[in-house]
């Protein structure tokens, strides 16, 4: 599903270029879960926005689904990601003048669904995330973890590829925190590719292959064995 | 969408209260100058335009000059609007005005009269030529027969009640009884003959059958046939020189030809001047009305495009600045699939959805200010709340101001990296502040911009009114209408002279504030028939107490005295007439002057005394040249008061006027209320500066008290971290400050020198100006500060305030 190859990422400020991704080779296979680890400034989160189509690399290649997404200008990358993606937060980024419902729904008005079907597919995720009776709550009306569970039920609304994840338990207790972690694997489990940025190794033994990056540069890749153990 | 927009707008907006609130009455107080300026404008420019037919209506106009002298008429000859009916196939209809002035009007059985302030004769077909309507009264013939009159309503409903006024019988000034034959509605408030209660029939006015070219006292009005183009008729119209008016010259120039009348340096210019650009574009003698200055529009539109502006500026200011708390939602949206369009889209439904909400607040705001608008600006507007096409202009500017306001911030927040934004730290990757910065320079510059105008505009009428005029108008009471004590005035003012507080009382016409006269042209014995040595002056008739009354200061000769007995043929010029026969003051004492028009025995009258030149037209105007002689020229008295109780001296004064004058109003003013009416126009202008100024200081700070909330805001972590290093609230708050008074100092530095060049051009009107001083220069720049520092500084101690723990906290 995602081929990365030679990928460089660099910022330049007036005087000084930092590269922030360095050679990086990356394949994701359908049906994956990925966690990337790495300490602070390592690159984790700019290579999940470059994944996530939010950035262009500097130089490589990445090829979504077969599709090369490296030179897209910005409104062709937005219309690849809607439908494709989902993104999960740490700091959950949900709207907070919309409603639980609203915030869910916005994916789908985006797609140009009609209203019945976006209330159909609205409900039926917020019954599965266990969140229907906050449906018309606001965004801080609700704990960290109901909040987050929204955030991935936005996520998944569109029933998309691949699910972007950046830190989803940062902001979380421990019991949220694990919640968030199952709900994920579930959708794993069920075909969908996740590919999660993470500081934490017990989220990280969720994943079935962790790529540590260090310095822009990925420096391990190791597969997990014990899925799920910690559950 | 579009409801998922209006949703989120309102939302957004019900969350940020105060915002909310800076963002929407900042607009509304823009809107609401905008369209009071609006309704103002509206209303000048639609006068004269409810008379059927109008745009073929056209009046005559006379540029004269004569002697020496020229001057510009808004009236005509009489006999001109049959000449023009007669030689030109494309006047349809010709009709006249003569106005008359006050009148005092009685029903033939009653004792007391009551005062009609303008009246007029007019031509018999005044009816169809403006498509009159009658309340009362046949059209056809009402004004035919002379000694008959139409009354407007309200002037009927004064002296009938509620009875028929037609065939009434009323006496006018105690003399001539008329007929009343019709009664017509009151003329428009913004219509040139708004005013006008009572028309005379023109038939009644033996001086309009005569035929005279060289008076000029008829507003002459013609209407063209639809096919005619008015400017075919400025040519010809000039052949009236040589065709009636030279031979009527050559009764007392016999000989004179057109040619030597125009080698003189003489003219006459006849044109024409379309009935709706009366109010705004002529400013001519004998207006019937008075007229406004189309510059006045021009300046008024500039202030509400400003205002406009202004509001506009400050809701993308502050929205822009806001933009920091929506910068999530856009990376949100962007991440989830939104395109720029669609953010692009969301904005303006937001900024429209404000605009729509200020029009309402606006509306509200010009309904509360309306009836203050309206004293300043002496008008009498209303809002037209029921003309559809009025709600159609205000929505459409709904539109248009929620587009054009919403624009910049909508292509600013539209363009934020999701990446960044949604970090959550750092500057969010919200720029703009160069723009900002400079939106904030432009609302102060206009701001201090109209300081300027303000003052200047205010220290030139003070500067007016205060002026050394050459005569005393202080204490100076008028008592009009004096001529109906017949034979009686002459006890009247010396009863009232024998009161303790009057120090002198005078009877004449003519009093030294501006109003409309004619001048007389005059010649030298030995050469009365030689236009080179002709001089235009001025011609007063007064009593003897006339320049000891008005405190005349002579600077050659004499007085009129009673105890010369040839007075009668005596005449005072001033310093202007002197200078213009070529003379010094002493040399002109004993010169013998007389008119022109009575060329076969002339009466010359001998220069005895100058007086120093006074000014008794608008300071805007150079002094004339005047002659003063003795006549019984008796509408008014004017009396010189002592200093002390006004109240009793003008009771006692009325007491001796009831006396006398039994059943006469007793109308009376100050010569110094009277004075400072001319100058109503800068008056007016003084005060729509003065709302309009202030209005605009008040949106510049509610967009800087915004900006300074969301510059603290975004330095919340820089104060924290200055308090743990050592810093006080005082440091932190001159810190704060003295970043927006840069700009405000950037914005004296432009506005200041246009200040200076606008107002210096606005004085140059002036014939007595002052300079714009300096002062003013200083206390705009001082009042943009000052407004600047408490606005700032609300917001800079408040957040230096601030305990660095919670601050620092919030990164």
């Amino acid at each position: 599903m995602i081929q990365i190859q030679n990928l460089k990422k660099s910022f330049r400020t007036e005087e000084v270029e930092t590269l922030a991704l360095n050679k990086v080779n990356l394949s994701v296979e359908e049906g994956e879960f990925a966690a990337i680890m790495g300490p602070s400034g390592c690159g984790k989160s700019t290579l999940l926005n470059i994944i996530g189509m939010l950035d262009n690399p500097t130089e490589g290649s990445y090829k979504f689904a077969g599709h090369e997404v490296g030179g897209l200008k910005e409104r062709q990358r937005t219309e690849l990601r809607k439908g494709n993606l989902g993104f999960v937060f740490q700091s959950f980024n949900l709207i907070d003048e919309l409603t639980v419902f609203e915030n869910v729904e916005l994916p789908l008005i985006y797609l140009k669904e009609n209203k019945s079907s976006r209330k159909e597919k609205v409900m039926k995720v917020l019954e599965r995330m266990k969140i229907a009776h906050r449906a018309k709550h606001f965004p801080h009306q609700l704990s960290g973890g109901q909040q987050q569970r929204v955030a991935i039920a936005r996520a998944v609304v569109t029933n998309p590829k691949l699910i972007l994840a950046d830190e989803p338990t940062g902001n979380l207790d421990s019991k949220n925190g694990l919640e968030v972690m199952n709900l994920l694997t579930e959708l794993n489990q069920e075909g969908t590719t996740i590919v999660m940025v993470t500081h934490s190794d017990h989220d990280s033994h969720f994943a079935h292959r962790i790529i540590n990056l260090f310095d822009g540069q990925i420096v391990t890749e190791s597969k997990n064995r014990a899925i799920g153990a910690i559950i | 969408m579009f409801k998922n927009y209006l949703k989120i707008a309102w939302r957004s907006l019900k969350k940020q209260p105060f915002f909310t609130f800076l963002n929407t009455f900042g607009l509304a107080m823009g809107m609401a100058g905008g369209l009071l300026i609006s309704l103002y404008i509206y209303d000048e420019l639609s006068f004269d335009t409810m008379f059927p037919d109008a745009e073929r209506i056209h009046r005559v106009n006379v540029d004269i000059k004569f002697g020496g002298d020229a001057h510009e008429y808004a009236v005509a000859p009489a006999p001109m609007g049959e000449a023009l009916k007669n030689d030109f196939s494309e006047v349809e209809m010709v009709t006249r005005f003569r106005t008359q002035g006050s009148a005092l009007v009685r029903k033939t059985d009653a004792e007391t009269n009551t005062k009609e302030e303008r009246t007029t004769f007019v031509d018999a077909n005044f009816f169809e030529m403006f498509g009159i309507q009658m309340l009362e009264g046949d059209p056809q013939t009402a004004l035919k027969e002379p000694n008959t009159l139409i009354l407007t309503k309200s002037a009927a409903k004064k002296h009938f009640g509620k009875g028929s006024a037609v065939g009434k019988r009323v006496l006018l000034d105690n003399e001539n009884t008329f007929t009343v034959t019709g009664v017509i509605d009151d003329f428009p408030k913004n219509s040139f003959l708004r005013e006008y209660t009572l028309l005379k029939s023109m038939e009644t006015y033996d001086d309009a059958k005569v035929v005279n070219w060289g008076s000029n006292n008829y507003h002459t009005f013609i209407k063209l046939i639809p096919s005619a183009n008015v400017e075919d008729l400025q040519e010809p119209l000039q052949g009236f020189l040589g065709k009636y008016v030279v031979p009527g010259v050559q009764k007392f120039m016999p000989g004179i030809t057109e040619e030597q009348f125009k080698a003189a340096g003489n003219h006459l210019i006849y044109s024409t001047i379309p009935l709706t650009d009366i109010h705004l574009h002529s400013h001519r003698v004998a207006e019937m009305n008075s007229n406004n200055d189309v510059q006045s529009i021009y300046i008024l539109m500039f202030i509400a495009i400003f205002l406009i502006v202004l509001a506009s500026v400050n809701f993308m200011n502050l929205s822009t600045a806001h933009s920091l708390k929506r910068a999530k939602e856009v990376g949100v949206r962007k991440t989830l699939g939104s395109n720029k369009t669609d953010l692009v889209r969301q904005f303006l439904v937001e900024s429209g959805l404000i605009s729509f909400l200020s029009m309402a607040l606006a509306l509200l705001l010009a309904i509360l200010a309306l009836p203050l608008f309206n004293t300043l600006a002496d008008k009498d507007i209303s809002i037209p709340f029921t003309d559809a096409f009025f709600w159609l202009i205000l929505l459409g500017s709904v539109i248009v101001l929620g587009l054009f306001s919403g624009s910049y911030p909508a292509f600013f927040m539209s363009r934020f990296v999701p990446v960044k934004v949604l970090k959550g730290s750092g500057d969010n990757g919200i720029g703009g502040a160069k723009i900002r910065n400079a939106l904030v320079v432009f609302q102060f510059a206009i701001s201090i911009f109209l300081i300027v105008s303000t003052l200047v505009v205010y220290q030139q009428l003070k500067y007016i009114q205060g002026k050394e005029l050459g005569y005393s108008k202080d204490q100076v009471l008028i008592i009009n209408d004096v001529y109906t004590a017949g034979n009686k005035v002459g006890s009247l003012k010396e009863q009232i002279k024998q009161l303790a507080f009057v120090k002198n009382a005078t009877v004449s016409s003519y009093l030294p504030t501006p109003s409309s006269r004619s001048n007389s042209t005059f010649n030298p014995e030995g050469e009365l028939a030689n236009p080179d040595y002709s001089v235009s002056m001025q011609e007063w008739e007064v009593d003897y107490d006339y320049a000891k009354t008005m405190d005349f200061e002579f600077v050659a000769g004499r007085d009129f005295d009673r105890n010369f007995g040839n007075d009668s043929s005596a005449i005072i010029v001033n310093q202007t007439a002197v200078k213009t026969m070529g003379f010094s003051p002493e040399e002109a004492l004993g010169k013998r002057y007389a008119y022109k028009d009575n060329p076969e025995s002339p009466t010359f009258y001998e220069i005895i005394g100058v007086v120093k030149d006074f000014h008794f037209d608008s300071l805007k105007e150079e002094i004339d040249a005047l002659s003063i002689h003795l006549g019984d020229n008796n509408y008014a008295m004017a009396i010189k008061l002592k200093a002390g109780d006004f109240t009793n001296a003008i009771s006692s004064i009325e007491a001796i006027w009831d006396n006398v004058v039994p059943g006469q109003p007793f109308d009376y003013y100050f010569m110094e209320d009277s004075f400072n009416d001319t100058y109503q126009s800068e008056q007016r202008l003084g005060n729509i500066f003065i709302i309009f100024t202030v209005l605009s200081l008040l949106i510049a700070c509610l967009g800087l008290f915004g900006l300074a909330a969301f510059n603290a805001q975004k330095r919340i972590k820089e104060i924290g971290v200055r308090k743990v290093l050592g810093a006080s609230v005082s440091q932190i708050s001159v810190r704060l400050t003295l970043d927006f008074l840069k700009l405000v100092g950037v914005a004296i530095l432009i506005s200041l020198p246009l200040g200076w060049y606008a107002m210096d051009l606005w004085l140059k009107d002036f014939s007595y100006r002052i300079d714009v001083p300096l002062w003013v220069l200083g206390m705009a720049a001082f009042v943009g500060i000052a407004v600047a520092v408490v606005t700032v500084s609300y917001q800079s101690i408040k957040a230096a305030i601030v305990n660095p723990v919670k601050s620092l906290r919030t990164e």
